[in-house]
C-alpha cells in the first residue's frame, strides 16, 4: 500500500512539473485547439457543398431545345447561371453548342463540354454532373417514347417523363440523426494525434534529463525500487495523456457541441491508448540521450501513425492497402474505436477488439519499456 | 577568413558525430510526402477514390432489383463500386468495421410496383462515419433511378405485359398472342438504339485550373507538389536546431571562453551563420535527392530550385539568429522555436493546400518562407524563374540579417 503511494505521489509530481512548464498549455491545449478549429473547418467545407450548386451555362443553341434541356437539368440543388461567353471565374461549366438543337433533331450524337474547376467542391460538383446525366436520361427517354416522329415538332407537344423511381437515403438505425459535424471529426483526430505528440515528447524528454541530471538515481535512495520508479513514471506519463484528452474533450464539448456518443466508453478508449503511448514514451526516454533525437523521434512516429490511423483525413478515401498498412498504427485502433462510440452508438461489445489490440500493445510496449528502462546512462 | 573557416569545420564535425536527430529530420518530411503522395495519387484506374465498397440488400429478389444487381456488374462500375450482398444485419456490420460505405436496400414488391408504373422507393443507408462516399453512392442511385423510370416508361406496355406473366400461372399466358407485342418492342428497341448507341447526349468532361488549363495529375506531380513544402518545414528545424548552438554557447560560458582567443565577435556570428547556411544546403540537396530517385520527384531547372533553396536557407539561418539575438536561453528557445515553426508551416502551405484555405489564412502565409518556397518552386516546376519570391526571400532575409548582427554582437560582448 505504502509502495503504492510512494508511485502515486512521484506520478503526481511529475505531472505537476509538467503543468508548471509554461509551454504545456500552449502545447497540450492551444495548439491542438488551433489545429481542431482549421481542420474543423476545412471538413465543413470539403464535405458540405454549397445549398445550391452553381453551374455557368453558355447557351448558344440556336434552336429551342437548348433551353428545354436546361429545364431538365434545373433543381433545388442546382442553380443555373447564364454568360455569353466562357467567363474566367466559374466553378463549373456547360457549353450548348450552336447546333445542339440542329443535331438532335437530326438524331446525330454529341459530347457537350462541361468543364469542372479543380479546386471548386468536388461535392457540388459531383451533384451537378448527377444533374446533367439525369437531364440527359429524361431527354433521351422522352425521345424513346416519342418513338420516330418529326422531332421539330416535339416541343410542342410530346410525353412528359415521370419520376417512379425514387431513392431515399437515411443513416442506420440507432446511430446519428443528423450529418456528424467537421469538429465531430476533427477533435478526436486531434486528441489522439497531440496525445501521441506530447505524451512522446514531454514524458520522454522528461524521463531522459531525470536520467542524465541523476534524478533517478537519486530517487532510488528512497525505498522505492526501480520497477516502483519505472511504474511511477509511466503512470506520470499515462496521466499527462489522460489530462490533456479531458481538457481536449471539454473544450470540444464547450466550444464545438463535441458528441462522443458513449462518453464513458470513449474515456476508456482514450485511457488505454494513452497508457500504450506512455510506455513508448518512457521507452523512447530510456534509449535516447539528446533532446532533439526524441523531439524528431516523436514527430515522426506520431505524425506517420496519425496519417496512417485516419487522424487527418478520412479514412474511407484511403486506399485499400495502405488502409490495412494502417492497422500496425494504434491511432488506428482508437479512432476506429471512436468512431464506432460516436457515430453507431456502439456499446463495449463493438470496441473490445480495439481495446483489447490498445490493452496487448500497452502490455507489449510496458515490456519493452520497462527492460530499456535505466537509471543511469 | 580562416578561423571563420576553423569554427565552421569544427562545427560541421562536432554536429556529424552525433548525426542521429538530423537524420530524422532528414526522415520525417519523406516519410510524410511518401504517406500523402500514396494516399492522394489518383487510382490506375482512372477514378480519383478506390472502389465503394456498397451492400446490396435484396428483399424484391424479382426480375428488377436482379437487373439492378446485374447493373453494378458491368465493367464500369466495377471500378467504381464493389459490391456485396448481405442483408441488413450484415450491412450494418459492414458499415461499422468501415468495410461499406452504403447499404442499397430493394424493397420488397419492388418488381412488381414497378412494373405497374407504381411509384417505388430504392433506400439508400448511408455510413455515418464517412464523409465522401457515401453521398457519391445516393447520387449514383439517383441517377439509376431516372434511368429506371426512363426504362419503364419508355416500354409501359411491355411491362405491363411482363407484369402480368409474372402473376400468372403458365398454363393461364397466351403465348401465341405474343408474337406481335415482340415484334412491338422490337421496334422501341431499334428506335432506342438510335438515342442510346452512341448516345445522343453525353458529356465531354474538362478538369481545368483557373487559366483554364487541363490538369491531371500523376504520382510523380503529387510528390512534386508536396515534397518543397515538407522540405522547407523540416529545414527551418534543422536550421534552428543548429542556430540554436549560439545561445548553448551563451549559456555554457563556452562563448566568453572563445571570445578571449584572437577570435572576433563578427568571426564567430558569421560561422554561425555560414554553417546553418551550409548545413540547410547540404540537407536540402539530401532532400532533392532522395526526391529525385525514391519519388521521381520533377524539380524544373535545378540551378534555379538550387538558387531557390539557398536563398530560403538564407532567410532561415538570418531568422534564427535575429531570434536567438532576442531570447534569452534554450529553454525559450526550445519553446518558442518550434510553434513559430508550425505557424509558418500551417499558414504557408507546408501542411495544408493553400488553395483549399481560408483566404484570412491565405493573407497571412504570404508573412511566411514557407509560401515564398513553396510558390517558387512551383513557377521552377514550371520552367521559370522564380524571380519574385526570390526578391521576397532575399531582401527579407537582409533585413533581417541586417537586424540580427549588431543584436548577437552586443549579446556576444555583454
Amino acid at each position: 500500500m505504502r509502495s503504492v503511494k510512494r508511485i502515486l505521489h512521484i506520478a503526481l509530481n511529475d505531472l505537476k512539473l509538467m503543468v508548471k512548464d509554461k509551454a504545456f498549455f500552449f502545447w497540450t491545449l492551444a495548439f491542438p485547439v488551433f489545429f481542431i478549429v482549421i481542420f474543423g473547418l476545412l471538413y465543413k467545407e470539403g464535405d458540405k457543398a454549397p445549398a445550391v450548386a452553381e453551374l455557368t451555362v453558355v447557351n448558344r443553341d440556336q434552336g429551342r431545345w437548348g433551353a428545354y434541356f436546361l429545364d431538365k437539368v434545373k433543381s433545388p440543388g442546382v442553380g443555373l447561371k447564364m454568360a455569353d461567353a466562357e467567363p474566367a471565374a466559374y466553378s463549373r461549366l456547360l457549353i450548348l453548342p450552336e447546333d445542339f438543337s440542329a443535331k438532335i433533331e437530326a438524331r446525330k450524337d454529341q459530347a457537350l463540354a462541361f468543364k469542372k474547376r479543380e479546386d471548386a467542391s468536388s461535392s457540388a460538383a459531383a451533384r451537378v454532373e448527377t444533374r446533367l446525366y439525369q437531364a440527359i436520361a429524361r431527354v433521351l427517354s422522352e425521345l424513346v417514347l416519342y418513338g420516330d416522329g418529326d422531332l421539330s415538332k416535339f416541343l410542342d407537344g410530346h410525353p412528359e417523363f415521370r419520376d417512379l423511381v425514387l431513392v431515399k437515403s437515411r443513416f442506420p438505425e440507432k446511430t446519428v440523426t443528423v450529418v456528424p459535424s467537421g469538429f465531430d471529426h476533427s477533435i478526436p483526430g486531434a486528441t489522439v494525434q497531440f496525445i501521441m505528440m506530447m505524451v512522446m515528447i514531454y514524458g520522454g524528454i522528461t524521463v531522459m534529463e531525470d536520467r542524465k541530471k541523476g534524478v533517478l538515481g537519486r530517487m532510488l535512495f528512497s525505498p522505492l525500487s526501480t520497477a516502483g520508479l519505472f511504474q511511477a513514471k509511466l503512470l506520470g506519463r499515462w496521466l499527462m495523456g489522460l489530462l490533456q484528452a479531458a481538457m481536449l474533450f471539454v473544450v470540444g464539448r464547450v466550444f464545438f457541441h463535441l458528441d462522443l456518443g458513449d462518453v464513458p466508453l470513449s474515456l476508456l478508449v482514450i485511457a488505454v491508448f494513452a497508457l500504450a503511448m506512455a510506455a513508448l514514451s518512457v521507452f523512447i526516454g530510456s534509449v535516447c540521450a539528446k533532446e532533439d533525437m526524441i523531439i524528431g523521434l516523436s514527430v515522426l512516429l506520431a505524425n506517420m501513425f496519425a496519417g496512417l490511423g485516419g487522424c487527418w483525413w478520412p479514412i474511407e478515401i484511403v486506399p485499400p492497402a495502405v488502409r490495412t498498412a494502417g492497422m500496425v498504427s494504434p491511432a488506428y485502433w482508437a479512432m476506429d474505436a471512436l468512431h464506432r462510440l460516436r457515430f453507431f452508438q456502439g456499446d463495449f461489445a463493438a470496441i473490445a477488439v480495439n481495446l483489447g489490440v490498445l490493452l496487448t500493445l500497452s502490455i507489449v510496449l510496458a515490456i519493452v519499456a520497462g527492460k530499456a528502462f535505466k537509471i543511469r546512462d | 577568413m580562416r578561423r571563420l573557416g576553423l569554427i565552421l569545420w569544427n562545427d560541421v564535425r562536432r554536429h556529424l558525430r552525433a548525426p542521429l536527430a538530423i537524420i530524422i529530420y532528414i526522415l520525417i518530411p519523406i516519410a510524410m510526402t511518401g504517406l500523402i503522395g500514396l494516399i492522394f495519387t489518383p487510382e490506375k484506374t482512372g477514378g480519383e477514390l478506390p472502389p465503394i465498397p456498397v451492400v446490396l440488400v435484396d428483399h424484391d429478389k424479382n426480375l428488377a432489383s436482379r437487373l439492378l444487381m446485374g447493373a453494378f456488374d458491368a465493367d464500369q462500375m466495377k471500378k467504381m463500386f464493389q459490391v456485396t450482398a448481405a442483408d441488413e444485419a450484415e450491412g450494418r456490420r459492414r458499415m461499422a468495421k468501415g468495410k461499406a460505405s452504403a447499404m442499397v436496400v430493394i424493397p420488397e414488391r419492388f418488381t412488381l410496383d414497378f412494373l405497374e408504373l407504381k411509384p417505388v422507393a430504392l433506400e439508400v443507408v448511408k455510413n455515418p462515419a464517412q464523409q465522401f462516399l457515401p453521398d457519391v453512392v445516393e447520387e449514383f442511385m439517383a441517377t439509376m433511378a431516372v434511368m429506371l423510370s426512363a426504362a419503364v416508361q419508355a416500354f409501359e406496355p411491355e411491362a405491363r405485359g411482363i407484369r402480368a406473366l409474372l402473376g400468372a400461372p403458365v398454363e393461364a399466358v397466351p403465348w401465341e398472342t405474343l408474337g406481335p407485342e415482340f415484334g412491338k418492342a422490337q421496334r422501341k428497341v431499334v428506335a432506342a438504339r438510335a438515342y442510346l448507341n452512341p448516345l445522343l447526349l453525353r458529356l465531354a468532361e474538362e478538369k481545368t485550373k483557373a487559366a483554364g488549363a487541363k490538369t491531371s495529375l500523376s504520382r510523380s506531380d503529387i510528390f512534386s507538389i508536396i515534397l518543397p513544402g515538407m522540405a522547407i518545414m523540416f529545414l527551418l528545424f534543422i536550421v534552428q536546431t543548429v542556430m540554436r548552438d549560439m545561445i548553448a554557447e551563451r549559456e555554457d560560458g563556452k562563448l566568453r571562453r572563445m571570445l578571449t582567443t584572437p577570435l572576433r565577435p563578427g568571426e564567430l556570428i558569421g560561422a554561425r551563420l555560414l554553417g546553418g547556411w551550409l548545413m540547410g544546403v547540404v540537407i536540402l540537396l539530401i532532400m532533392a535527392g532522395f526526391g529525385t530517385l525514391v519519388f521521381r520527384v520533377r524539380w524544373g531547372p535545378f540551378g534555379y530550385f538550387l538558387l531557390l533553396g539557398a536563398v530560403a536557407t538564407f532567410w532561415t539561418a538570418a531568422f534564427f539568429a535575429l531570434m536567438n539575438a532576442l531570447i534569452r536561453n534554450r529553454n525559450q528557445a526550445g519553446s518558442l522555436s518550434a510553434p513559430i515553426i508550425l505557424a509558418f508551416s500551417i499558414f504557408g502551405g507546408s501542411m495544408l493546400n493553400p488553395e483549399a484555405m481560408p483566404q484570412a489564412f491565405r493573407t497571412v502565409g504570404v508573412l511566411t518562407p514557407n509560401r515564398w518556397f513553396i510558390d517558387g518552386a512551383a513557377l521552377v516546376r514550371d520552367g521559370r524563374f522564380p524571380a519574385f519570391p526570390l526578391l521576397v526571400l532575399a531582401a527579407s532575409g537582409l533585413v533581417l540579417l541586417a537586424l540580427a548582427v549588431p543584436a548577437l554582437r552586443r549579446r556576444a560582448t555583454v
